[in-house]
């Protein structure tokens, strides 16, 4: 085994830690800031890649120009759900439990719902340029995983700035830090909520775009990427952006090592024992706030 | 003095019992055994879920283990299913005592969210188990009687395992045990400050509800005479465990018992006669409204209902 061989994994393993970050960063902010535990959100990134396939199969759209469009669907679906489930859940003497229950409920309906209509049949989102490879080397980084990544940060980005540098961001902040005082000040907190929970529906659905174009994805693999989630968000502490990106790539890291040695499966093995572990011992995450 | 109920009952266990001598078609009895599987499922899930609290999406890893066990057993070893299905109990329990002691020490959403990461990871671990056939799963070897025979002999098992964990599950709900329990649903930190060893109750409670979990494992997959990965871990039978429990309300040994009569009930003409798919949508669209509107179950709601419109 030689070390070019180890530092490629790594290096693609890092890759997939962006995009896992990305697929978490919309949970651990509706579980830190409105107390509302989303299961069913992974199984909206399938969602986000079925109707990315479509566009490109059906109507020739390449995946990464309808993204733009998918976020907005995506942002509506998140939108409606919140209307419809979230808002009712919110009023329960126990949120958290609550809202966890009911959109383990949201998350059968919804995947269900996708082979009913899609079939079950394991799909891959392979665009042109997602299949060759840059080499550097002797080191070969495939595209399809580059280009998940790079719209991951880009979108992690997005996100923080709009956290961090818009009206309606601060808005969002004020009310997780104090929502009576926010409410004082005019901000309205059903708004707010609504809008922190769209927005990470429709960061979900880029997520899916991203994860379809490394692994096949049929409905129920959203159970693992659940699990990817659970990950992610308990090691870089819930509701903080930046801890879940750090997090993310630590994974990845963690990942690309790892596959280096051992069957992918295994590897999945270990991190359930390594969250385990960050779950007994440091359950406010390694960068919590 | 001679209430109802105590005609009620034993005519209704007799008429059960009774049930295969009039050599119902196969579909009639298939329906009776999911029945019976899910009120033993509900109702061994209700001893930790319903009464503390602590709600479990991992309960399906009981099952699996034992509706494993008794495929390995019986392939393997040639032992009879009667027994392995105990043994799929007791290794239930074993599991549900190693990771209990780390899992049940956190609370609420964390421990829900291990409780599932178990499903999940022992689903991939098993789909990748040659010894437990990997991903194309393990078939039975019947025992040398007939097959009619044979379903005959596991509707009367689930039968019995059915009634005697809802007969336990109430003997606990009334004991001192029981009220440990519901202390820790209304308060843990209080309940402790009472002097009830709580972790110790968790624990009880889920190694008992995994213990019988893994028996009605053993059973169900002798009656399917197949076991796979995808089947037996299914995501969907935890929310129909879940809602079950929700539906009926998980506050009393009734509640598991009536969601899972008349969901599975339900549940299983509409797998037969509209699709599987169309069964979960409805089931998972089901879990959401329960949740919102009638979270003490059904019998609560209704009872609510008709106070309102007496008033």
């Amino acid at each position: 085994m030689s070390l070019s061989y180890i530092i490629e994994s790594i290096i693609s393993g890092l890759l997939l830690g962006g995009i896992y970050a990305l697929l978490s960063v919309g949970f651990g902010l509706t579980w830190g800031t409105m107390k509302v535990l989303n299961i069913s959100h992974a199984v909206f990134a399938v969602l986000g890649a079925f109707v990315s396939y479509w566009l490109f199969v059906k109507a020739g759209l390449d995946p990464l120009l309808s993204l733009p469009l998918l976020a907005a669907l995506l942002f509506l679906v998140g939108a409606v759900l919140y209307r419809l489930v979230i808002r009712p859940v919110q009023k329960a003497r126990d949120v958290i439990m609550a809202s966890m229950v009911a959109t383990f409920g949201v998350a059968i309906v919804v995947e269900n719902l996708m082979s009913f209509i899609w079939r079950p049949d394991p799909r891959i989102l392979k665009p042109p340029y997602a299949g060759s490879s840059i080499f550097i080397g002797e080191m070969a980084i495939s595209q399809g995983p580059l280009i998940g990544f790079i719209m991951a940060i880009t979108s992690i980005a997005l996100l923080y700035l709009f956290l961090h540098h818009t009206y309606i961001g601060k808005g969002v902040q004020a009310t997780w830090q104090n929502p009576t005082g926010a409410a004082l000040v005019g901000i309205n907190p059903g708004t707010v909520s609504l809008i922190t929970f769209a927005l990470s529906i429709a960061s979900a659905g880029v997520a899916g775009v991203a994860m379809a174009m490394i692994y096949a994805f049929y409905p129920s693999v959203q159970s693992v990427w659940t699990m990817f989630v659970f990950l992610v968000t308990i090691v870089g502490g819930v509701g903080s952006v930046i801890g879940t990106g750090l997090a993310g790539l630590l994974i990845g890291f963690i990942i690309g090592l790892c596959a280096a040695f051992l069957p992918f499966v295994w590897v999945n093995v270990l991190l359930f024992a390594l969250l385990l572990a960050i779950l007994l011992f440091k359950p406010e995450g390694l960068f919590g706030t | 003095m001679l209430k109802p109920k105590h005609i009620l009952f034993p005519l209704v266990m007799i008429m059960l019992f009774a049930f295969p001598v009039v050599r119902p078609p196969l579909f009639f009895l298939t329906l009776c055994f999911s029945v019976f599987m899910f009120v033993g499922l509900s109702e061994s899930w209700n001893l930790l879920g319903g009464y503390t609290g602590y709600v479990s999406l991992g309960h399906i890893a009981f099952f699996s283990t034992g509706a494993y066990t008794t495929a390995v057993f019986m392939n393997r070893f040639g032992i009879s299913p009667f027994i392995t299905a105990i043994l799929g109990g007791v290794f239930s329990a074993v599991l549900a005592a190693l990771v209990g002691y780390p899992v049940l020490r956190l609370k609420g959403a964390y421990f829900t969210i291990s409780s599932l990461l178990l499903a999940v990871v022992m689903q991939l671990i098993f789909m990748n188990w040659d010894f437990v056939g990997s991903s194309t799963g393990l078939w039975y070897k019947l025992l040398p009687v007939s097959i009619e025979v044979n379903r005959i002999l596991f509707y009367e098992a689930m039968l019995i395992v059915a009634t005697a964990i809802t007969l336990v599950v109430r003997y606990v709900e009334r004991s001192k045990f029981g009220a440990g329990l519901v202390a820790i649903r209304e308060d843990e930190d209080v309940a402790k400050t009472m002097g009830i060893n709580t972790p110790w109750l968790k624990m009880k409670a889920f190694i008992l509800g995994a213990f019988l979990a893994g028996v009605v494992g053993g059973i169900y997959g002798y009656y399917m005479s197949y076991v796979h990965p995808e089947v037996t871990f299914s995501m969907n039978t935890s929310l129909l465990i879940l809602l079950m429990s929700f539906f009926g309300g998980c506050r009393s040994w009734s509640g598991p018992l009536l969601g899972a009569v008349v969901l599975s009930l339900a549940n299983q003409l509409i797998v037969t006669f509209i699709g599987a798919e169309i069964s979960r949508i409805l089931y998972g669209l089901l879990l959401v409204v329960v949740i919102i509107f009638m979270p003490d179950g059904v019998m609560q709601y209704a009872k609510g209902l008709f106070v309102r419109e007496k008033r």
